[in-house]
């Protein structure tokens, strides 16, 4: 998404290296996404539902 | 001692051959108070690079290089930015990038080099509608 768009940055993050970070998103299984601080997305989600959870979207239709 | 056997340098060689833009991965790393996962870093990175003529480690000290940490907002270390043809392609990995993280690594590198975005048209379409910064962060664990 990061590569596609200017507005977007994306991080991959080791959350065994970044303990306070592991915490500060209660990080207790992984993969998990924070998406600008505020949307949280478990696991590995298939591309389009993982699109529309991180925009926020209704179903695709 | 290397970290990819012969038959995996083969392998991702293969994997990488489709690079044509010059790819940089910028590895910040700190020297004092440094942790182990720096200098494995730094190793992962200097494999990957060495897979591919156009693939470069550029070293950054995360404490004294303030422009480029300011730059390209690098908050923790180790750290790595990857450009391709010098452009920021604002993919960011925080960590030693061992095990699973790897083959991210690898694919990173693949992409920036390439610019294929192997994503369906709908997808494309829904993120190039993105007209606000958004900050993706993914959380994973080496194994």
């Amino acid at each position: 998404m990061a590569f596609a768009n200017p507005n977007i940055t994306a991080d991959a993050v080791d959350a065994q290296e970044f303990m306070e970070l592991s915490r500060k998103y209660r990080i207790t299984g992984v993969p998990k996404t924070i998406v600008n601080d505020t949307i949280e997305i478990l696991g590995g989600l298939p591309e389009e539902d993982f699109i529309d959870a991180a925009l926020q979207r209704g179903a695709t239709e | 001692m290397a970290l990819l056997s012969d038959a995996d340098r083969v392998t991702l060689t293969q994997h990488l051959a489709p690079i044509a833009k010059k790819v940089d991965l910028l590895l910040f790393t700190q020297t004092f108070g440094a942790t182990e996962s720096g200098l494995i870093a730094r190793q992962v990175v200097d494999e990957v690079a060495s897979l591919h003529e156009k693939i470069s480690v550029v070293e950054k000290n995360f404490v004294l290089d303030t422009e480029d940490k300011t730059k390209y907002g690098i908050d923790k270390a180790p750290a790595l930015v990857v450009l391709a043809d010098g452009q920021d392609t604002r993919m960011r990995m925080f960590g030693a990038n061992t095990g699973y993280e790897f083959v991210s690594l690898v694919e990173a590198v693949l992409l920036a080099g390439t610019g294929n975005l192997e994503l369906m048209p709908s997808s494309l379409e829904a993120i190039a509608a993105v007209d606000k910064p958004m900050h993706i962060q993914v959380f994973s664990t080496p194994t």
